[in-house]
Parts: C-alpha cells; structure tokens; sequence
C-alpha cells in the first residue's frame, strides 16, 4: 500500500480509515475465512460502526438497517458474487468499496462498466509490441484488475454493471461458476485461489437496457440498497455531507437551517415513498429518483446561491429552482405530478406558505 | 400422577414434542386450557370430517355481538393432544374458566403482555433467538428428550414468575378453575393425568401447592351468562391477524410447515418456495434452492443462531430469488408463510349469532323465508321498507343473494322491486360471514371494509361506495371514501377518476337517498374535491392523442363530472373544473372532440363570451382537416340542435366554412356532418334548414322588434303554465 498524500483530493478508504482496520484486526479473535484480513463479524463492525475494547472508536459507513449489511457479508462469505443494487446515491459503490477495503485491504481492484467496457478490461488484454516481437507469452498478457483478484484471492469491484453490454457481462460467467478463466492463446488457464469474490453495482434506474441473463443472475445474491428509513436519519446525512462539501468548496455562507433542510429531505421522502409522511394522503412519484444524493446537492446548491446573491441565509426561495429541477425529470410527467404535490400538500401545510410561493414562482 | 406440559400457544415445536410425549405417557384423561363448558361440542373433534383450521365459538345468547373465538390449527398444541385423545380413546375436557363467565364479566384480556401470552417467545428473544421456533427445535434437538424439555421450560417459567406480582383477578380465578379440574380428574380415578396449559400458568397449576378450599372461594359467586358454544371454520389469513379475534400468529403457513416436515427443515422449504415461483412462472432453478439453503445458513451462523429462523429464510429467499424486486418475496409471504388455508366443521355442529341475528330480523321484519321465489315492491318512504331494504343491501354485501334487486317501473328514487328466495347454501355462507362479524351490520361493515382495501380499481370502489351508501353502512363509509382517495393518487385513469365523481356527488348533496348521514357528507365533500383536482390536473394530458371512440368515452365522463360538478354547487370547485377544461379547450393537440365539448360546457356556464365561442369556433373550423372539424362540431353541438337555431351569428359562421370548401373536401365533410347532424331531431333539423334558406329573406332566424302590446297579451297564459297566481 502505499503511503496516503494528504493532497489527494479523495483518499481509498483502506487509507481514510487505516487506522480503524487495523484496530480492528488486533482485536479480531473470531474464525476468519480463507485469505479474509478480518472476520465476517468484524467487518460488519467496520460498517455499521462500535467501539472496540480498548475504546478505538469505529465510525458508521453505511446508515441503515444492519440486516442488509449482514446478507452483504454472509454472501461474500459464502463465495458467491454480491450484487448490490438501488437507486442513484443509495451508497451502493460506497458500500462496495468499503467492503472490498476491510475484506482484502484494497479497494483499488476496480472495473468500471460503461457502455464501452470492452472484453478486454473484464478479462485480459495483450501488449501489441510484446505480442508482435515475441508471439504470444505471460509476458505479453495485460491483466484486467479481476484476473489479478483472482490470482491473489482478493475482492474485485465491478460498477454499474448493468451499463456493460450483455456480450461482456456474460464473459463474467466461467469466472464466477468455475472461478477459473482459460487463456486460449497460451494454453493455459488462471484458477482463482481462495479469498477471490466479486462485488458488482447495478442502478435500477437502468432496468431493461442491458438486463443481466438469467444464467448470470444466478450467480448473483442481490442486496437491494434502499433510502434512508426516517426522516430524521435521511436530515443527518445530509446536513453532515453538506457541512463536508461546503469546507471543500469553501462555500461561505451560513450552515443551512435545519429547518430549511427538512423541508426538502420531506418533499423528496414523499415524493419517492408516493405518500405524505402522516401516510393519509397518497401521491405520484416522479420519474426521477430523488436520492439522499440529490438532497444533498439542492441544499449545497441553495447555499451557493443564498451566499452569492442572496442574504447568506437559506431561504425557500433559495432552494425552490434546483428543487424543481432535482423533481421535474420528465417536463410533462413530472410537472403535472408536481402540481399535483404543491396544490393538495404544500399548499395546505400552514408554515409551508412561503415554500409553496416560491415553487409556484419557478414552475 | 399428574404430568403438566407447559406449551406455548400455536406453537408447532411443541405441538410436536407434546404428541411424542402423549403417546409414551399413555395418559387416561387429558385436560386442556380452554372454556370448560365447551366440552359439549368436544365429540365434534373426532370427526373425520372436521378440518383444522377451526374457531371454537362463544357467544352470549341474547347479545352475539359478544363473543370469543379460540382458534385451533392443525399445528395448536391443544388441537394435538385433543385429537389424540379421541383417537387413543382417552377422557379429553377443557379446564379453564367457563365461556359463560368470560363473557358475563367485563371484557378484557388478562393476557394483555408478551411475558403473559407468550413468555416462551420472551425468552428465546433473550437468547437471541427471533424466532421462537427454532430455538424450540435447538433445544428438543440438543436434548433429545421431550419431557425434559417441558420439565426445562417449567423450571423456567417458576423462576420467571417468582419475580412477577402474584396473579389476581381474571388470571387468580383462572388458575384456580384449572386446578378445581385437575383435581376433580383425579378424584374422578383417572390414574395418569396429561395436562396441557399455556407456559406462563404451568408452575401455578401444582395442586398440592394449593389448597382446594381457597380455590373453591375464589371461584365463588362469578356471574354467570347465557352462552352458546360451537365450531365455526378459521382461516389462516385469521390466525396472523394481530387484532380482533386473530390469535396473533404472523406465520401460520411457516409453522404448519415446521409442524409436518421432520428433517432439512430448511431445505424442504425453499424447494417449496421454488416450486411456487415456478408456478407463478417466476425463475428458481434447483441451483437457487442450494444458494438460498446455504446464505440462510450463513446469515443463521453470522448472528450466532444454530438454525435459520423466518427472518433468515425471508432474506436468504430475497436476496437469491428476488433479483431486483420483492414480488417473488410477497408472493412467499402471501402463500407460504401465511398460506391460505380454510377449514371445514362437521354438519350439525350449533349455528352461529350472525345467522341468529338474521333470524331475529327477519322476523321483526315480518319477511318470510321460503324457497320460492316471491316478488316484493318497496316503498322507501316508510320505515318498515327501508329497513327491509337496508336488510337486503347488507345480505348482499354480505355475499348472501337471498334478496334480488329488479329494475322498477316509474320514476323516483323511492322505489325498490326485490325477488326473494332463499337457498339451502346461503346457510352455510352465513357461517363464512361470521368470521367477518357477529351481526348483519357488523358482518357487512367488516366485509365492506375488507373489499375497499383490497379493491384493485377506481370503478370498483365506486361501485362499492354506492353499495355502502345503500347498506347504510356509518363505518365503511369513511374506509370506503378513504379508499377512494388513496386510489385515486396512485396511477388512476383521468377517466376512472371522472367517473368517481357523480356517486360522491350525490353523496356529498344528499347524504343517501333516504335522508340520513351528515357527517360522511362532509367527508364525501371532501373527498370529492380532492379527486376534482387531481382529474383536473390530469384532464388536459388525458385529451390528448386519443383514438375516436375512446375520446368519446372521455367525453361521457366528463359530462358525468359537470353534472356532479354543478350538482355540489361548490363555486371554488366550480372554478377549478372551469379552468380545468379552459386548459383543456386551450391546448391544440387535445382530441377535438373533447375541446369543442369543453367550449359548449364553458359557453353554456357562461364562462365564454359568445365573441370567444365564435373566434373559437371559427379558429377550429379552419384547421382544413374535414376529419377535425367534424369531431370537433360533434363536440361543440352535442346531442341538440336547438343551439344553432337560437344563434343566427354561430350558423352564419358555420354556413359560411361549409360553402367555402372545395368539392373533393365537401364530399369527404359531408357524411360526417351528416353524422352530426342526425342526431339532432327532426324539427330540429327541418328549424335549421328553414333558417338557412331564409337568411336569403327575412326568415324566423332574423331578430325583429317585439311588439310589446302583444307581447303582453301572452303574460298571463304563461304564468298560468308555470302555475303562478296572477
């Protein structure tokens, strides 16, 4: 590994919370699977947070229920490939990374799928010069991150994965089956050693563009991210992120008000949940996905405007334009059923009037 | 000797233990927890015709409303040791307090917290268990030996209960009842005794603990009630049902499953889940079933539990089975763990209150039940008639057909034909509807309620509201109307929502046709203007690139939602429709129909000026699509032509756009504004053409003075017409 910069503008998480891991496998005295540095027991520690015996505090990476972190460990610890999927901003590569860095210590084996990831990138490539000087050899042979996971019995990330055309994604099928992966040219064959698994992300949002087949999902134990489960949870993260980013960005004005902030994390719960938070009045959902993520960047977005034009204070009317923005996806879906959310709840929620001027002002 | 099992209520483990350890004891009388003066219909038991899940019913006889259900599935510990008593030729009673005195008293439960209902469950929670069950089969299995198990979960139930406050009360006089019985068995000779109780009573019930004499006080002088007894069928849906007369029980089909299948408890299962999917067609290959066998023991070994619980299968099921939705999850939930069962009870078992009440009815009613069938004409004025009525919508409800409405002749809504006969069948369908309620209004007003939640579309829940309406049913009302608006918010049809409106309208306007009900107008109002907005929300979009006939569906809903509009006479919905339809009339792609419609409605409401209707009119003529146009005069004239009498300016400008077009787009006009025009009455056609012709002349259609003197001489004929005293 190597040493952190302090200058990188975004640190692996096996770097940000070194220290953590390794207080964590000092105190690790439970059975840990082959090639695992922690056991399964400790991992979910790592993410769901605690504090050790001799007071090294562990800090929450995913909030949320524990169950799904717990199916998340026992399938990797089951040697079958974990698929998690969500909407955009549920933590999903988050939770991958975080997970591959306390499992194998390294979150850097990373595939990314995009619609041009080629066969190449999931399996090997070669070096043309070598391969033209010499005529086929290991030594020609480029790696792609998986097939070094393989051979060192480490954790492999593979992102959206269902943004990766179907002939790619199915090349992964030997490799999570028979966990091995021939090299025709060379004769010969990489067999993963023990430790080896595979993390991949999909976006439900991506339904039906390149929809896994079946004989793959099947490898696949999914866990489904879901958003925050109250509101008060969903207010945390994101007034904590937006405090993160405004020191970041050096945005200089006022931490948001609260106040401010649950309003919109509670437009956007209601929205997304199709039901007011009282559960008595039952709404449309908008095309878009309206993720914690999103929340958080309407209010980083108000307060660069209330700093740069406004008081410096967030207001209603600072938030209102990239609110509708974040809701109105689909300009004809999306804007009827946003009507529809500002005329029978915003309208009639009494210390809502100023919100719902501002809205009706911009939409 | 007597040997006491405590056991844990519908709980299949020790359901199991309970019947292994029966038959190595071989006792000669068995006594159960349960209402002792039930022991009547115990003989119905042994029935081979008496399939679990059955209730156990008691009701005081001059009130049915009140009344208890003991529930016995196949996996209860009761129903097991009763069955084997019958079957092994054993004395079987119940022991507890008499249903006479339960339901004489106060109700109310004794056993109103988890440590009482269901200590056992407590228990296994502090040891980490989530599901009792399992941690029940650890036990057995890690021991061996079934007596010794209850022997443990006495010993732990005596140190749980040392520290609790001593009974008193309901649960005192229970415990002494139990032991009055355990001693009267054995004074009775009974030489091996088998007594199966709920754990949290099993340490209370060591008679030699107690004296008889303290226990015969307490049960002194308890009031008693004229009570009725008897087997009704359950079902499982019942059993999960937390509240009400379900027991409680989340997962009946998970534990009938634990209680039939002996080994790889976990893999039976999901080979059962797949199965299912498979039916459903739905993927779950065998490789899935290895999968899910092995995350759920993974997930089982990660929280530190010997064996997979629900909440583990659950997940496992999820996560391998699930992909990306959690259909294949709702659909185990509803038919595995859950799983529909209904039982059946042997004929002649005692009838139940609801068809006791309807008896009662009947007869106050003065109507005959005879298997012919017999016509009956009410008139709704009288009270008598309504009630019968009212009687008959409920029946209906209640899915009793013995009463058939008829159309009637005549008009006015006071009038109802009903064709009466009844069926040797709707016996037993009573029976089905009393687990629903005790009394007709009751039965009706759950079954309502039920049928509001689980109705799938708008028009049925209209259809349902209306039925309500004339049950007279004050509770389902609000469910109903509750209903309505959280089915309108989801993906609703504009269409479906415009038709919900007329029903609510009159609701809201006159309560229901017999003149009762003013809080549910306030409701009905209420809900009304809710989905008037949303419908006008979505009206202007729902116009738009529709076929013919579907706009002509459209249109006939949106005739309805004005005529219920204007009914309600509200002026802020009056509004918000008025600019619902402006939006509508505005946009240039909605169907032309629907937007000559929506002109002629704000034309007539006096909305538009007749310069707009004209500029309208003349902006839609002009489009030069022949098709178009037509449809949209089909629209804007509607189903009269007195219109284009009444309005020489709005026929000149039609006139005008018919003798400008050329010959090949005349020919293809032609049949259509035939088309429009023939729905128009005869004289109302021979009006138009005479007009026509006499634009050339000075026809009828041309204003001319009023001569007011002769005018004048007309007044008084008129108000005699209108019936006016000059």
């Amino acid at each position: 590994m190597t040493t952190p910069d302090s200058t990188v503008l975004r640190q692996h998480a096996e770097q940000a919370y070194a220290h953590e891991l390794s207080a964590l496998e000092r105190h690790d005295d439970r059975p840990r699977p082959p090639r695992w540095n922690l056991s399964p027991h400790a991992v979910l520690t790592y993410l769901m947070g605690g504090t050790l015996k001799d007071g090294t505090e562990i800090t929450p990476k995913y909030v949320g229920e524990r169950r799904l972190m717990e199916i998340a460990v026992a399938t990797l610890a089951t040697d079958r490939a974990l698929l998690l999927i969500g909407v955009p901003g549920t933590a999903k590569s988050w939770v991958s990374e975080h997970l591959a860095a306390a499992i194998s210590g390294t979150s850097t084996l990373l595939v990314q799928g995009t619609a041009g990831t080629s066969e190449e990138s999931v399996r090997y490539g070669w070096n043309y010069a070598r391969l033209l000087a010499e005529g086929p050899s290991e030594a020609a042979l480029v790696e792609s991150p998986i097939v070094r996971a393989m051979r060192t019995g480490k954790i492999a990330r593979l992102e959206e994965l269902t943004r990766v055309q179907s002939d790619v994604q199915d090349t992964l099928i030997t490799i999570l089956s028979e966990k091995t992966l021939p090299i025709p040219e060379l004769n010969a064959e990489v067999q993963a050693v023990q430790g080896f698994n595979l993390i991949a992300t999909a976006n439900n949002r991506d339904k039906g563009v390149n929809d896994l087949s079946s004989a793959l999902k099947r490898r696949f134990n999914t866990v489904i991210l879901p958003v925050p489960d109250s509101l008060d949870d969903e207010v945390r993260i994101v007034t904590s992120r937006v405090a993160q980013l405004a020191t970041n960005l050096h945005i200089p004005a006022q931490p948001p008000a609260l106040e401010e902030v649950r309003r919109i994390v509670t437009v956007f719960r209601e929205l997304r949940a199709g039901a007011t938070e009282d559960g008595k009045t039952k709404l449309k959902s908008p095309s878009g996905s309206l993720s914690t993520a999103e929340a958080i960047s309407v209010v980083n977005h108000g307060l660069s405007l209330a700093a740069h034009f406004g008081n410096g204070h967030l207001s209603a009317h600072d938030v209102a334009a990239s609110l509708v923005g974040a809701v109105i996806k689909d300009p004809v879906q999306d804007a009827v059923i946003w009507r529809e959310y500002l005329e029978t709840v915003a309208k009639k929620r009494d210390d809502w009037k100023d919100f719902y001027k501002a809205c009706r002002a911009v939409s | 000797m007597i040997s006491i099992f405590p056991i844990r209520h519908h709980g299949p483990g020790s359901a199991r233990s309970l019947e292994h350890a029966l038959s190595q004891l071989q006792p000669d009388t068995v006594l159960v927890e349960g209402p002792s003066d039930a022991d009547s219909v115990l003989p119905f038991l042994a029935r081979g015709d008496m399939k679990p899940p059955v209730a156990l019913l008691g009701y005081v006889n001059d009130d049915p409303a009140r009344a208890s259900f003991w529930p016995f599935a196949a996996f209860s510990p009761e129903f097991v040791a009763l069955r084997w008593a019958a079957q092994a030729g054993a004395a079987a009673r119940f022991m507890d307090l008499a249903a006479a005195v339960t339901l004489a008293g106060e109700r109310g439960d004794d056993e109103t917290d988890d440590l009482h209902s269901d200590p056992l469950r407590v228990l296994a929670e502090a040891a980490g268990y989530a599901d009792f069950e399992r941690w029940w089969e650890t036990l057995v299995e890690a021991r061996g030996d079934d007596f010794d198990v209850f022997e443990a979960v006495n010993e732990a139930m005596r140190a749980v209960r040392a520290d609790a406050p001593a009974p008193a009360g309901r649960e005192a006089a229970r415990e002494a009842c139990m032991r009055q019985a355990i001693r009267a068995a054995v004074q009775g000779g009974a030489q091996r005794v088998a007594v199966v109780c709920g754990a949290w009573h099993a340490p209370a019930l060591d008679v030699n603990a107690f004296k008889a004499k303290d226990d015969a006080a307490l049960l002194k002088g308890l009031p008693k009630a004229k009570v009725t007894l008897t087997w009704v069928p359950w079902t499982h849906g019942r059993l999960s049902m937390g509240s009400g007369y379900g027991a409680g029980v989340r997962s009946p089909g998970y534990y009938h499953h634990l209680f039939t299948t002996r080994r790889d408890v976990t893999e039976r299962w999901f080979a059962r889940a797949a199965r299912l999917l498979r039916q459903e067609r739905l993927e779950a290959s065998s490789a899935s079933v290895i999968e899910a066998t092995r995350l759920a023991n993974t997930l089982a070994a990660l929280r530190g539990r010997a064996l997979p619980g629900l909440d583990e299968l659950n997940e496992a099921a999820l996560s391998v089975f699930g992909w990306d939705s959690d259909l294949p999850l709702r659909l185990i939930e509803r038919q595995l763990v859950v799983g529909e069962a209904l039982g059946r009870v042997p004929q002649g078992v005692p009838t139940v209150p609801l068809a006791q009440d309807l008896t009662r009815l009947q007869k106050s009613l003065r109507l005959k039940v005879q298997p012919e069938q017999s016509e009956l004409t009410l008139d709704l004025r009288t009270d008598s008639d309504l009630a019968r009525s009212v009687l008959f919508h409920r029946l209906n409800l209640l899915g009793v057909p013995w009463a058939q409405e008829r159309s009637v002749g005549g008009r006015g809504t006071f009038k109802e034909a009903w064709a009466l006969a009844w069926k040797p069948e709707f016996s037993v369908r009573l029976v089905e509807a009393s687990r629903s309620g005790q009394t007709v209004l009751d039965a009706a007003t759950a079954v309502a309620t039920e049928a509001a939640r689980n109705a799938g579309t708008l028009a049925e829940l209209t259809t349902l509201l209306e039925a309500v309406r004339y049950a007279d049913l004050q509770g389902a009302l609000p469910v109903a109307l509750t209903a309505l608006d959280a089915r309108a918010a989801g993906n609703a049809d504009v269409g479906d929502l415009l038709g919900a409106l007329p029903p609510l309208a009159r609701l809201a306007r006159y309560g229901d046709v017999r003149g009762r009900g003013d809080g549910s107008n306030v409701l009905a109002g209420a809900t009304f203007r809710t989905l008037l907005t949303r419908a006008g929300v979505g009206l202007p979009l729902a116009g738009v690139g529709l076929a013919d006939d579907a706009a002509a569906t459209l249109r006939g809903s949106v005739q309805g939602a004005d005529a219920a509009v204007r009914l309600l006479g509200d002026p802020d919905a009056l509004t918000g429709w008025q600019a619902a339809l402006n939006r509508l009339a505005d946009r240039d792609d909605t169907h032309p129909l629907l937007s000559g419609d929506a002109v002629r409605r704000l034309r007539d409401a006096s909305v538009l000026d007749s310069a707009e209707v004209e500029r309208r009119l003349g902006l839609a003529l002009s489009s030069g699509v022949p098709l178009e146009v037509t449809a949209w005069l089909d629209g804007f004239l509607g189903d009269s032509g007195a219109l284009l009498i009444h309005d020489p300016d709005l026929l000149a400008l039609l006139d005008d756009w018919l003798t400008g077009l050329d010959a090949p787009a005349f020919q293809e006009t032609l049949p259509l504004l035939r088309r429009v025009f023939s729905r128009f009455e005869k004289p109302e056609r021979r009006a138009i053409g005479e007009t026509l012709r006499g634009t050339m002349a000075p026809g009828r259609g041309v204003r001319r003075e009023v001569d007011a003197e002769r005018a004048l001489r007309a007044v008084p004929v008129v108000l005699k017409l209108l019936g006016v005293n000059a």
